[in-house]
């Protein structure tokens, strides 16, 4: 029993090859990191406390039912405050009870707004707001990572769901050909003709879009582009002798595309793929700066983006959205690249 | 009485039939109308003379009051300012003609009579002396003798006659005028040239004739009423009365007006000394920051602050600190806008008066005035402030108090909480929809959702492109609506919001859905009673009855103007009125000095430490 699977051995000189293109690896494992961690970031960047100690008793805040104020002997009945509660504890030094709060001790939501001075407020170690506030005064860092959890898991969805249909219906244009082909051809040619921001502005100003109706529509409009390659890739392998033999084999229609036809236009889709995640990022953000994203007030940077050009005196705002979306953009372009290059059966190529 | 018909029936009336003028009433066709379908009555020269003047009327005018204006003002020089899109026209009415740009053409058309910025006493304007008929619903006036039309035409009756055809016509296309001009204004009168008589639809207190039934004239002589009007009219300079009339149209980049020479109005008492610079330039800048870069630099000469951002973070420089540009802000008195989240009592949360005056008591509005708006604006108590005597200043709006929230919350049967701390009532969440449709108030409602939290209530934004939530609201589908309706007139209004025969029915003004039969019956007899007593004390009533409701939570007055300008714009002593407007460029009292203008931006005028007035004349609380 083999206890990893086997690679082919073309898959394992490419992944080598991907190894080897040093500045794509890494933007990968990076990238691949920061995915990780915002999935989790309620632990890092949270206005809930990690763990709290009261009275011999330990509370796991982070996760589950609110705990109001009067759990830990404060007058109220709503949300604790726990930043107030260390302050609190921390007062009172002969008692044993404490808090721990994560790195940003702020929530995506929650104002902060510190008496005499106004927001946007700019950076400061003291406050933890490490990348200052923005004009309603909530934090940047705790927005910008929000926002890119729900950016990057909208570009992953998206995808998917983009290249299961594009995909599919490539694959299916090109296997079969003829009136399948022909029909479906014009019917993209027309659907790719429809304005889509129009259209989301329309359904914007109509409906409140949510997470999943903006997928829905961007889907609708998105699934277009994929098709083509895969047509023509289709078409072209499927006339090739390794098509021809399984056939002769008597090999079925679905064993024939699954097995032969799509591993072998698998570079194409894996060139695409970090492509796709940038651009599902930007147009989420593009939608948001221009106000038909997702609704206010949830975190994001298109949102933070339009605050910080129409803010150029409180340079916090626009440089930290800014520099994050180039951080994440050029990693996302280079992992491409280097996709690319490990996919591509030229190991050089000359341009003539 | 004689009947007036509009040119449309009077044309199907030539139409089917030969003889003209059956139908019309009496001698109303003395002239014969030469109105048949493709042919159009250019030659009328005057309307008949129609009426007798009762006997015994009683001519009143105003000249006792104080001017508002000062005669220190220099005329001359040229206004620089700018508007965010060019007009899609400069026609007064009619498709697009209700933009921005629209103050400025129709600042050009007076009306017979005008009200006093200060006193609030109608004074003459195009009429000289004004008379009430005893039926309570007539107004007499005499016309100035001298008043004529830019291009030296005289103004006179026929001109006020027109106005009705005119604004009755189906050609410009104005659905409001036409019903403004059928269903208010029912009648005009011809007595001789220089005197009419205008008749309203119900009778009213005298300054309320004076107010909804006055109307300015249009020009008889310059408008052809035919189907092609809309579109032959879009760029037409049509004659106006006014001191400005426009003299330059450069599309796409601006419009420019000129002081008339010899305006005929230049002796009316009340319009001395103001409309002085020489011309007005209306600049298109796309952007309001960059129209702030334009500001800086000198090629504008004033610049609004309303805004707390312009105002305390942008208004900032060295021009500012070597006192060369001023900083100015007015307070005022007049009718307010009322801003507010209306409550919806027919939704199955918001119809229980515990829920609406809990989600009152949990709405932080103090801490959105002293945060995001740092300061700067001021808690509105009631519907109507800023309208004299009518305003009840009792009213304190209710503040907020988690304490009081709680327990009103608790009684209602709100105890249950759900794990984010939001309040449960059986299957039901204590989560209410806020519909708005201005991106930029969403600071002020996150912080008071999050402020609503702490009483358990969950509010959820619903930002819609502006016109789509106002249809939203007015077709009653919202919860909450966060929405202000502009203020204005002499006295408040209570009927379009709170009557019950709007309620629950799409497509009016009760967001609230408010039906409540006592406050009916009181807005009835606050309509129809003629008496200033009686009207401010069924209005006092009528507020106090409406908070007791608890359907409308008040938000944020403005009872101020705020401007930056260079300081060769010149203000008189008192800076301004009671209705603010200091560079109003087509009603203000400032003049420009063109020679500090130079020396300022030469850098050779003298520099002074920074000037920041703050003017609480009309402050008025």
């Amino acid at each position: 029993m083999k206890l990893r699977p086997q690679l082919n051995p073309l898959t394992q000189r490419q992944l080598a090859r991907f190894r080897s293109l040093k500045r794509g690896y890494w933007s990968a494992v990076i990238l691949l990191i920061t995915i990780v961690l915002s999935s989790g970031a309620e632990l890092l960047v949270n206005s809930r406390a990690l763990i709290v100690s009261y009275e011999g008793n330990w509370f796991f805040p982070t996760y589950g039912k609110y705990l109001p104020g009067s759990t830990f002997g404060l007058g109220y009945e709503y949300e604790t405050n726990f930043r107030e509660l260390k302050v609190f504890f921390e007062r009172q030094p002969s008692n044993s009870n404490w808090v721990i709060m994560p790195l940003v001790p702020y929530n995506a939501f929650e104002v902060d707004l510190p008496a005499s001075r106004y927001p946007p407020n700019a950076p400061s170690l003291s406050e933890k707001h490490y990348l200052g506030t923005d004009t309603t005064g909530r934090d940047v860092l705790a927005r910008l990572v929000y926002g890119f959890r729900i950016a990057i898991s909208f570009a992953l969805i998206l995808l998917i769901c983009n290249y299961t249909i594009g995909v599919a219906l490539g694959c299916a244009m090109g296997f079969w050909g003829g009136a399948f082909d022909l029909f479906f051809q014009r019917v993209i040619e027309v659907w790719s003709n429809v304005p889509f921001l129009y259209v989301i502005m329309i359904i914007a100003s109509v409906i409140i879009p949510n997470f999943w109706t903006l997928m829905i529509v961007m889907v609708i409009f998105g699934w277009m582009s994929m098709t083509w390659y895969m047509r023509t890739s289709t078409y072209k392998e499927k006339t090739r002798a390794y098509v021809l033999s399984a056939r002769a084999l008597g090999a079925s229609n679905a064993r024939v595309i699954f097995s032969h036809i799509l591993p072998n236009s698998i570079s194409i889709i894996v060139t695409f793929v970090p492509f796709a995640i940038a651009g599902g990022i930007t147009s989420l953000t593009a939608l948001d700066y221009l106000g038909f994203g997702l609704p206010p007030p949830t975190p994001s940077w298109g949102e933070l983006l339009s605050q910080g050009t129409s803010q150029l005196e409180s340079p916090w705002l626009v440089t930290s959205v800014v520099g994050a979306m180039v951080a994440i953009l050029l990693m996302v372009t280079y992992v491409g690249e280097a996709v690319r290059e490990a996919f591509d059966p030229k190991k050089f190529t000359y341009y003539e | 009485m004689h009947l007036r018909m509009n040119p449309i029936a009077r044309a199907l009336i030539a139409l089917v039939s030969t003889l003209a003028l059956i139908g019309c009433g009496t001698n109303d066709k003395g002239n014969a109308l030469p109105e048949t379908p493709g042919e159009v009555a250019q030659e009328i020269v005057s309307y008949p003379v129609n009426g007798v003047l009762p006997k015994g009327l009683t001519w009143e005018t105003n000249n006792e009051d104080p001017i508002f204006a000062s005669a220190d003002a220099k005329p001359g020089g040229t206004f620089r300012t700018y508007v965010l899109a060019f007009p899609l026209t400069i026609r007064r009415v009619g498709p697009d003609s209700n933009g921005s740009f629209a103050g400025y053409t129709r600042a050009g058309f007076l009306q017979l009579v005008s009200l006093h910025p200060n006193t609030r006493n109608f004074v003459p304007t195009l009429a000289t002396h004004w008379a009430f008929d005893d039926d309570g619903k007539t107004v007499y006036y005499r016309l100035h003798p001298n008043a004529k039309w830019s291009d030296g035409t005289p103004i006179t009756a026929d001109d006020y006659l027109y106005t009705l055809d005119f604004m009755r016509s189906k050609h410009i296309v104005a659905p409001w005028y036409n019903n403004h001009y059928t269903t208010q204004i029912v009648n005009v009168v011809k007595y001789d040239d220089y005197t009419i008589s205008i008749e309203g639809s119900s009778a009213k207190p005298k300054d309320e004739i004076l107010y909804e039934y006055s109307m300015g004239p249009v020009p008889k002589h310059f408008h052809v009423l035919d189907e092609n009007w809309v579109r032959e009219n879009n760029w037409k300079v049509e004659p106006n009365n006014g001191p400005y009339q426009i003299s330059k149209i450069e599309k796409g980049k601006y419009i420019e007006f000129t002081r008339k020479k010899d305006w005929w109005g230049n002796d009316l008492k009340y319009y001395r000394y103001r409309f002085n610079p020489n011309r007005i330039r209306v600049r298109v800048i796309r952007d309001v920051n960059i129209a702030l870069q334009h500001f800086f630099k000198g090629e504008l000469d004033t610049f609004g602050g309303v805004l707390p951002e312009f105002w305390h973070d942008k208004f900032k420089g060295k021009d500012f600190d070597n006192g060369y540009i001023h900083k100015i802000w007015f307070y005022t008195d007049n009718p307010q806008p009322a801003p507010g989240m209306w409550l919806n009592q027919s939704d199955s949360i918001l119809s229980d008066q515990k829920v609406r005056y809990g989600l009152a008591h949990a709405m932080n509005i103090d801490k959105v005035i002293t945060t995001v708006l740092r300061g700067d604006y001021r808690r509105q108590h009631t519907h109507h402030e800023g309208y004299g005597d009518y305003s009840n200043t009792s009213i304190r709006a209710r503040a907020f108090d988690l304490t009081r929230a709680n327990t009103l919350l608790d009684e209602a049967g709100w105890t249950e909480r759900d794990d984010r701390g939001i309040r449960t009532k059986g299957q039901q969440t204590l989560s209410l929809r806020v519909t708005y449709g201005q991106s930029h108030h969403t600071p002020r409602l996150v912080i008071l959702r999050e402020e609503a939290k702490k009483a358990g209530i969950d509010l959820t934004l619903q930002l819609l492109d502006s016109s789509i939530s106002f249809k939203q609201m007015l077709e009653k589908k919202h919860q909450i609506a966060w929405m202000g309706w502009s203020g204005g007139g002499l006295s408040p209004r209570y009927r379009q919001f709170y009557h019950s025969d709007n309620a629950n029915k799409p497509q009016n003004n009760n967001l609230t859905n408010n039906a409540v039969p006592h406050m009916d019956n009181l807005i009835d007899q606050y309509r129809a009673a003629t008496e200033k007593t009686d009207r401010v004390e069924l209005a006092h009533q009528l507020e106090q009855m409406l908070h007791d409701t608890g359907a409308v939570i008040f938000t944020f007055k403005v009872p101020y103007t705020r401007d930056a300008y260079w300081r060769w714009m010149k203000l008189p002593e008192f800076r301004g009125t009671r209705v603010g407007g200091l560079f109003n460029p087509m009603g203000g009292q400032f003049w420009i000095d063109e020679l500090e203008r130079q020396s300022v931006l030469d850098d050779t005028a003298p520099k002074t430490a920074p000037v920041s007035i703050l003017d609480t004349t009309y402050l008025s609380e």
